[in-house]
C-alpha cells in the first residue's frame, strides 16, 4: 500500500536537528519506505541529514510519502503526522 | 635559534584566557589528500568490512568522549556529540557508502568522502544560517570516520606531544572535546567565534585560547616554542631565552599566587572595619561552579543563561533547559545563584538569532523586550527556572529593562507562569526574588521607581558605559571612555542611593567590578555586591579585606566631585590605601 499526506511544519525553526532526530527514532519500529518531499525535493525521511538538508523552514508544506505493508503503512502515517501536529514536542 | 631570526609578537582575538609555553603543533584538518584507488571484486566484503570498522570506532571515540566529559565536568558539547553519534548512524554515511563501495568498486575513503562532499556542498548551499552551521558537524564526524580509515593522514589529539600549542585553521568541537589540559598548552586558529562550541569547551577546560591568528606568520616560527597570553590575545614567536624564563616565572608565580589566595576562600568579602560585602561569580559552564568553589565565593552573582543557545543549534525546550539549570543549582551546594533570563538579540521578527554577535546585541528587539515580544520562549525559560528555584536558593535576573513598566510586564508573566505551575504542583513555594538588571541609562535615571519593584538591583557597568557614553563595547582598542567617566560615577551613585533608600541589595557586575583600583569608590557609595569572574575572585576578596569602610566613604565622596575621568584615576591610584 502507498499513502501520501501532505503537512505543514509548524515548529518555529523548522525542521531542525531535534524534529529531525525525532522523526529518525519514530521511523525505527516501521518497516515501510518513507521519503519526505519538499519544495520538489524528495529525501529518505530515515536519513537525519538527508531531513536536514532540506532545510525545511516554519510553514513549508511537505508530502509525505509511505509504501509499504498496509497496518504498517497506517500506523507509520499516522504516528508521523501527528508528530508534525503536536510540534516534535516543542 | 638563528641571529636572524628575532623575536615577535603577534595578535588575535582574545577566547580563552591564561598564559602559556609550548611548541607549536600545526594540526592537519585536511580531507582532501585522500587515496583513490580500484579495488577488486573478491575485495569488496573485505573494503566493506573495513569501512564499518571505522565507523564503529567513531561512535565508541564519541561515546567514550561523551563519559570523559562527563567526568571532567564538562556538560558543554553533550548535546553536539550526539548530534554526531546520530549523524554516524545515518544511512547517507553508512549503508550508501556501503552500497557505493560494491556499485562502484572503489575504495571506502574515496566514496565516503564523496558522499561526504556532496553534503558539504549542499549545506553550504543553505540560505539559513542555522541549516549551514551543521556542515560543521558533518566535516566533524568525517573527520574522525577518516582518521580511522587511514590513519596517517589526520592528526588525532590524544596522540599529541607534551606542551603543544595547537595551530589549525579551524577546531572541530570533537578535537576540543579530547584536548587534555596535561599535553595541550593552548589553541590557535585562524577563525571560529568567542561563542563557537570549541571555543567554549577550550574555556570550560582552561585552556587559552586565541583566534584570528595569522598562521602564515606562525607557519615561520613553527621550530621554536611559543607564549601565548590567552586574556590579551597575544602570541610570542620566537621568544629569546630571557622571554622564557620570565614568562616561565611568570606562570609560575601565577600559580602560586592563585594558590595562596585560594587558602583565603572561607575568609569573608569584609572591611576591616566590619563592613561586609557579597563577593559572587559570574558564570556560564557548570564547569565554572567547580571553580567558584575552589576558589571561594558566596554565590553566583550572575549566570549567563543565553551561553546555553551558543552551543545548541537551535532553542532548547523547557526540559532541556530545567535539567541544566537544575545541576547547575544543585552545584551551588545552598548558595544563592542569580539566573538572568536570555539577553540575545533578533535582526528579523519571529525569528530569534541563537548566536551571541556582539556586534547585533547594541540595540533593537534583545533582552527582555525580544523575550517579551516572544511570550512562549520567555515562559518556558520561566517554566523551567521556576521548577529549578524548587532545588535550591534562585533568584530571576531581567536584562536590558528601560523602565518601570517593561519591569511590571514581565513581573506580571512570571507571576502568571508561577499560578499556572502552582495548579500543577510543580510551583516553588514562593516566587523568587525578581531583580533588575541596570544597564540602560534609562533604567539608572528611573531607579527610584524600578527600586519599588524590583527585589535587586545589577548594574551591568559594561553596557551601561556603552549607552551613556555611545561607544562600542566591542571596540576594545580604541576605547576612550571607561567606567572610570564621572557621568558612570555619578549614574551608579544614583542607582545604589535609590536602592538603599528602599532597602534592596545592589550588586555591580562587568568589567568595573573586578577592577581593584575602583572598589574603594563603589563599597564607599554602599555597593553590596559585586559579581566577578572566578579568577578574579581572590585578588577582590583581600582588596576588600583591607579597606576601611570609612575611608571608602571618604573616597566616593571625592570622586564623585571630579569632571573627568583622567583625574579620577589618579586620584583613585593615589589614595593611601590603594
Amino acid at each position: 500500500m502507498k499513502l501520501i499526506k501532505k503537512v505543514q511544519v509548524k515548529n518555529r525553526l523548522g525542521l531542525h536537528t531535534r524534529p529531525a532526530t525525532v522523526i529518525v527514532q519514530l521511523l525505527q519500529n516501521s518497516k515501510s519506505d518513507v521519503s519526505f518531499t519538499c519544495r520538489r525535493e524528495t529525501v529518505n525521511a530515515r536519513s537525519l541529514l538527508s531531513i536536514l538538508m532540506l532545510a525545511a523552514r516554519q510553514n513549508s508544506k511537505i508530502t509525505i510519502t509511505i509504501e509499504g505493508q498496509d497496518d504498517d503503512v497506517s500506523q507509520t502515517m499516522n504516528n508521523l503526522v501527528n508528530a508534525f501536529e503536536m510540534n516534535f514536542g516543542e | 635559534m638563528g641571529d636572524d631570526v628575532k623575536e615577535m609578537k603577534i595578535r588575535g582575538v582574545p577566547i580563552s584566557g591564561g598564559v602559556a609555553i609550548g611548541k607549536p603543533y600545526f594540526f592537519t584538518l585536511s580531507e582532501s589528500h585522500f587515496p583513490e584507488y580500484a579495488i577488486r571484486e573478491h575485495d569488496i566484503d573485505i573494503e566493506v568490512s573495513r569501512f564499518r570498522k571505522a565507523v564503529d570506532l567513531s561512535r565508541k571515540d564519541v561515546k567514550r568522549l561523551q563519559k570523559q566529559l562527563e567526568k571532567e565536568g564538562v556538560h558543554e558539547a553533550a548535546a553536539v556529540l550526539e548530534t554526531h553519534l546520530q549523524m554516524l548512524q545515518d544511512t547517507l554515511l553508512t549503508t550508501d557508502v556501503e552500497a557505493g563501495i560494491r556499485q562502484g568498486l572503489k575504495n571506502a575513503e574515496s566514496v565516503f568522502c564523496t558522499v561526504v562532499q556532496r553534503c558539504e556542498k549542499k549545506f553550504m548551499s543553505l540560505p539559513d544560517l542555522f541549516f549551514r552551521e551543521r556542515v560543521k558537524d558533518v566535516k566533524d564526524v568525517a573527520r574522525r570516520v577518516l582518521s580511522h580509515l587511514c590513519a596517517t593522514a589526520t592528526d588525532r589529539m590524544p596522540e599529541l606531544p607534551q606542551d603543544a600549542v595547537v595551530v589549525a585553521y579551524e577546531l572541530p568541537t570533537s578535537e576540543a572535546a579530547e584536548a587534555s589540559t596535561s599535553r595541550v598548552k593552548g589553541f590557535l586558529t585562524a577563525i571560529g567565534g568567542a561563542t563557537s562550541h570549541a571555543a567554549i569547551v577550550a574555556k570550560a577546560k582552561g585552556i587559552p585560547c586565541i583566534t584570528e591568528v595569522d598562521l602564515a606568520t606562525l607557519e615561520k616560527c613553527r621550530d621554536g616554542h611559543v607564549v601565548i597570553d590567552g586574556g590579551r590575545g597575544e602570541i610570542i614567536l620566537n621568544p629569546t631565552p630571557g622571554t622564557l624564563r620570565r614568562y616561565r616565572k611568570l606562570c609560575r608565580e601565577q600559580e602560586d599566587y592563585i594558590e595562596d589566595l585560594t587558602k583565603d576562600k572561607d575568609l569573608k568579602a569584609e572591611t576591616q572595619d566590619g563592613y561586609r560585602v557579597m563577593l559572587s561569580a559570574n558564570v556560564e559552564t557548570v564547569a565554572d561552579t567547580s571553580l567558584m568553589h575552589r576558589y571561594g565565593s558566596d554565590g553566583v552573582g550572575l549566570f549567563r543563561s543565553e551561553y546555553v543557545l551558543a552551543l545548541r543549534d537551535q532553542f532548547p525546550s523547557e526540559e532541556e533547559q530545567y535539567t541544566l539549570y537544575r545541576t547547575l543549582v544543585e552545584r551551588m551546594q545552598g548558595l544563592p545563584i542569580v539566573m538572568r533570563a536570555f539577553d540575545v538579540g533578533g535582526d528579523k521578527p519571529g525569528r530569534l538569532q541563537t548566536t551571541l554577535d556582539g556586534d547585533e546585541r547594541r540595540f533593537g528587539e534583545r533582552a527582555i523586550r525580544l523575550l517579551l515580544q516572544e511570550p512562549e520562549i520567555f515562559r518556558a525559560q520561566i517554566r523551567a527556572m521556576l521548577r529549578a528555584s524548587r532545588h535550591g536558593d534562585v533568584r530571576i535576573l531581567l536584562p536590558m529593562i528601560a523602565c518601570p513598566q517593561e519591569f511590571q510586564e514581565a513581573k506580571a508573566l512570571i507571576d502568571d507562569v508561577y499560578q499556572s505551575l502552582k495548579k500543577n504542583h510543580e510551583a516553588p513555594t514562593k516566587v523568587p526574588p525578581i531583580g533588575c538588571m541596570i544597564e540602560v541609562p534609562s533604567a539608572a535615571v528611573l531607579a527610584d521607581a524600578l527600586a519599588e519593584q524590583a527585589d535587586f538591583f545589577s548594574i551591568g557597568t559594561n553596557d551601561l558605559v556603552q549607552y551613556t557614553l555611545a561607544q562600542d563595547r566591542s571596540e576594545q582598542s580604541s576605547r576612550r571612555y571607561s567606567y572610570g567617566h564621572p557621568a558612570i560615577l555619578r549614574l551608579i551613585h544614583v542607582v545604589v542611593t535609590a536602592a538603599v533608600a528602599k532597602g534592596i541589595p545592589v550588586t555591580v557586575c562587568g568589567e568595573m567590578a573586578a577592577d581593584p583600583l575602583f572598589t574603594p569608590f563603589l563599597v564607599g557609595i554602599g555597593v553590596q555586591g559585586f559579581s566577578v569572574a572566578v579568577p578574579h575572585l581572590p585578588v577582590l576578596r583581600r582588596r576588600i579585606r583591607m579597606l576601611k569602610f570609612v575611608d571608602a566613604v571618604a573616597v566616593a565622596d571625592r570622586a564623585l566631585q571630579l569632571s573627568d575621568e583622567e583625574s579620577v584615576r589618579s586620584f583613585l591610584s593615589s589614595d593611601p590605601e590603594g
